[in-house]
């Protein structure tokens, strides 16, 4: 048994835009329990299918790298005992990278073969690419590793959310690194991590493919959005992942995810019984009306935008980070154009968070200044580096 | 169900005009030809928007004469856009436009989560500034490298070596290609190459689609030019010179 993770669940939804053209959901998803013997494994894999025509086979690509992945995560279970974390890490950082790919090749291949077109094409594994994340769950540590642009969320027990992993590196806005790529020019091992079950562990582990993430406004809505999830039952997952697709990106959209035993739900619990939903929706919207009428009168009261920014980030001190990491970019601008900074001071009802950036607006927040003063050196230790795909780095920076 | 502290959102596909207004193009008709291909085109690219809610397509447009200066600032989603004419007169300060388009593919107000971009400039003669120096700044940006980058050749005047140099290395290989310039000789090619450019180019920048890294692109480098969005077949165009069929116009 894994006394350490609770079983998790995995899901894949078909995009809207995919479902309009009528093309499959490229993404594929798993979750399984594997016996290590008096003990459990378990493994959360999440891959998607690339898009383009090009491509036109990634569907059964995404497909096969799950199923390859568990074979290979079977075999080394097989050969490698779980408390032995140094072989696991090695496992993650390069053998199992290893394995699967030259699994998957296979496996492709033999797919190729057995389709019409073989006899008038060569086999080309450029037909099936796809990405894949992979999570496991001992019960004395975890570990992820994987190729390609899907994200690794952590809920923690104070039900702040962290954003573990993501896919670094490459300017083009929709490229990502691919199973179909030679095994040298796959860098697994940056995504590589092992980490024991302590009193640091995460509560919960959300692994999804680049779909969830670029359907949210920023990546601290993609971070409320995880704390989210992991309170949904898997119907209700079914349905909030198909929202999330049909009024986001509209790409395919996957999600693996485990909890461990001690998890509580969050203070503002999104899972409750439907007849308590109800009475709670209809209450709501007598509120809403009989409030209705002072609204009018309350924004005249309310404070400035960024006034109420830095109250909002103070209060949620682990929003800070995500928040401000998403303006990296303007604080690299502001370093090379510090002409800008009277510009976004002056657009502060519209942009208060950009205002925030150029002023010296924090003081009565010493966490938000401190996270502030440590953006700036980060900024001025990058230079004119420009930022990874318009997203954070996989790694947060080391503080100062 | 709705994800309390959630906001959901379709990404932003920015799609730019880049519109040469300088006193030739006031001749033959060209100008008047720019303005009705670019209004006429309006109906189709919203209906591609329509069939692509995922993706927010932001109309802008930049005219370029003496200087360049906005002709449209705002980003309009183009369901709301209503195109007022362009005028010509003056020269052809087409590196002052790049560095205007520069300003606004910057991160931000670049949204993270954009689409690239669409540019598509339109020229009919040679660059009388600086348009190294512009196009320098505007590459340097990597929403600009991103970018889906188009160019119209008005008449033969145009200077296809600057405009190729906008879009990016010359492919290999004979025959017609988006990664040329196009070459509109009259009226009738150029709004097929506006149409084309506002609806098949936009809804294949609209789709959802990753592609793999090119070895090199994760240190860095720039995206090599079209691989990013791979490019609709060009629509046939019955006047157009390399068919060798119809009168050239301008």
């Amino acid at each position: 048994m894994n006394a350490a993770w609770l079983p998790g669940q995995a899901i894949s939804v078909i995009g809207a835009a995919h479902q309009r053209q009528g093309k499959p959901c490229q993404d594929a998803s798993l979750c399984c329990q594997l016996n290590a013997g008096h003990e459990t494994l378990q493994l959360l894999a999440v891959a998607d299918g690339h898009g383009a025509s090009r491509y036109w086979l990634s569907h059964v690509g995404s497909a096969l790298a799950c199923a390859e992945a568990e074979q290979a995560v079977r075999q080394a279970l097989t050969q490698t005992p779980l408390r032995d974390q140094a072989a696991w890490r090695q496992l993650l950082h390069s053998e199992l990278a290893s394995r699967i790919h030259g699994a998957w090749l296979v496996a492709v291949e033999r797919d190729w073969q057995g389709r019409p077109e073989a006899a008038e094409q060569p086999f080309s594994a450029l037909s099936y690419g796809c990405t894949l994340g992979l999570v496991l769950l001992a019960p004395q540590w975890w570990g992820c590793s994987g190729i390609g642009d899907w994200d690794l969320a952590a809920v923690a027990a104070d039900g702040s959310v962290q954003l573990l992993s993501e896919e670094t590196g490459g300017t083009g806005s929709e490229a990502t690194g691919s199973l179909c790529q030679p095994l040298q020019e796959q860098p697994w091992g940056e995504r590589a991590l092992l980490q024991p079950i302590d009193e640091q562990a995460p509560q919960a582990l959300v692994l999804s493919t680049d779909g969830v993430r670029k359907s949210c406004a920023t990546d601290a809505d993609y971070l409320n959005l995880c704390s989210a999830l992991i309170e949904l039952s898997r119907s209700e997952l079914q349905t909030g992942l198909q929202q999330i697709t049909s009024e986001g990106s509209g790409d395919d959209v996957s999600v693996a995810m485990a909890l461990r035993p001690c998890h509580r739900p969050s203070a503002t619990p999104t899972r409750r019984q439907p007849a308590i939903r109800w009475a709670l929706a209809g209450l709501t919207t007598l509120a809403l009306t009989a409030v209705a009428g002072l609204a009018g009168w309350r924004w005249l009261q309310q404070p400035a935008p960024l006034d109420q920014l830095i109250a909002d980030l103070c209060k949620a001190p682990e929003r800070i980070r995500p928040t401000l990491n998403q303006r990296r970019s303007q604080f690299a601008a502001l370093l090379k154009q510090p002409n800008l900074r009277q510009q976004l001071q002056a657009q502060a009802n519209t942009d208060p968070l950009g205002a925030l950036i150029a002023s010296n607006a924090s003081q009565s927040c010493p966490t938000l200044q401190l996270e502030l003063q440590r953006q700036w050196r980060e900024a001025r230790a990058a230079g004119v580096k420009a930022p990874a795909k318009g997203k954070m780095p996989a790694t947060a920076p080391s503080p100062p | 169900m709705a994800f309390p502290n959630v906001r959901l959102s379709n990404r932003p596909l920015h799609f730019i005009y880049l519109c040469d207004c300088s006193g030739s193009m006031a001749a033959q008709g060209k100008m008047q030809a720019l303005n009705q291909a670019i209004r006429q085109s309006l109906p189709g690219m919203a209906e591609v928007a329509r069939q692509n809610p995922e993706a927010r397509v932001l109309v802008r447009a930049v005219r370029f004469a003496d200087k360049a200066e906005w002709h449209l600032g705002e980003p309009t989603p183009v369901q709301q856009l209503q195109w007022r004419d362009l005028e010509a007169g003056g020269i052809t300060a087409m590196g002052d436009a790049l560095d205007l388009v520069a300003g606004a593919l910057q991160s931000p107000p670049m949204e993270e989560r954009a689409l690239p971009p669409v540019l598509v400039l339109i020229s009919d003669g040679q660059p009388t500034d600086d348009f190294d120096a512009g196009l320098a700044n505007l590459m340097r940006l990597p929403w600009a490298q991103k970018a889906v980058r188009l160019a119209i050749a008005m008449g033969h005047d145009a200077d296809l070596e600057v405009l190729q140099q906008f879009i990016g290395p010359e492919p290999s290989g004979a025959g017609k290609s988006p990664r040329r310039p196009l070459q509109a000789s009259n009226a009738t090619t150029l709004a097929q190459y506006i149409q084309w450019a506002s609806t098949a180019v936009v809804g294949a920048a609209s789709m959802p689609a990753s592609r793999v890294s090119p070895v090199g692109e994760a240190s860095g480098a720039a995206p090599a030019p079209g691989s990013n969005i791979p490019l609709p077949d060009l629509p046939p165009t019955l006047l157009d010179p390399s068919d060798d069929v119809g009168p050239l116009v301008w």
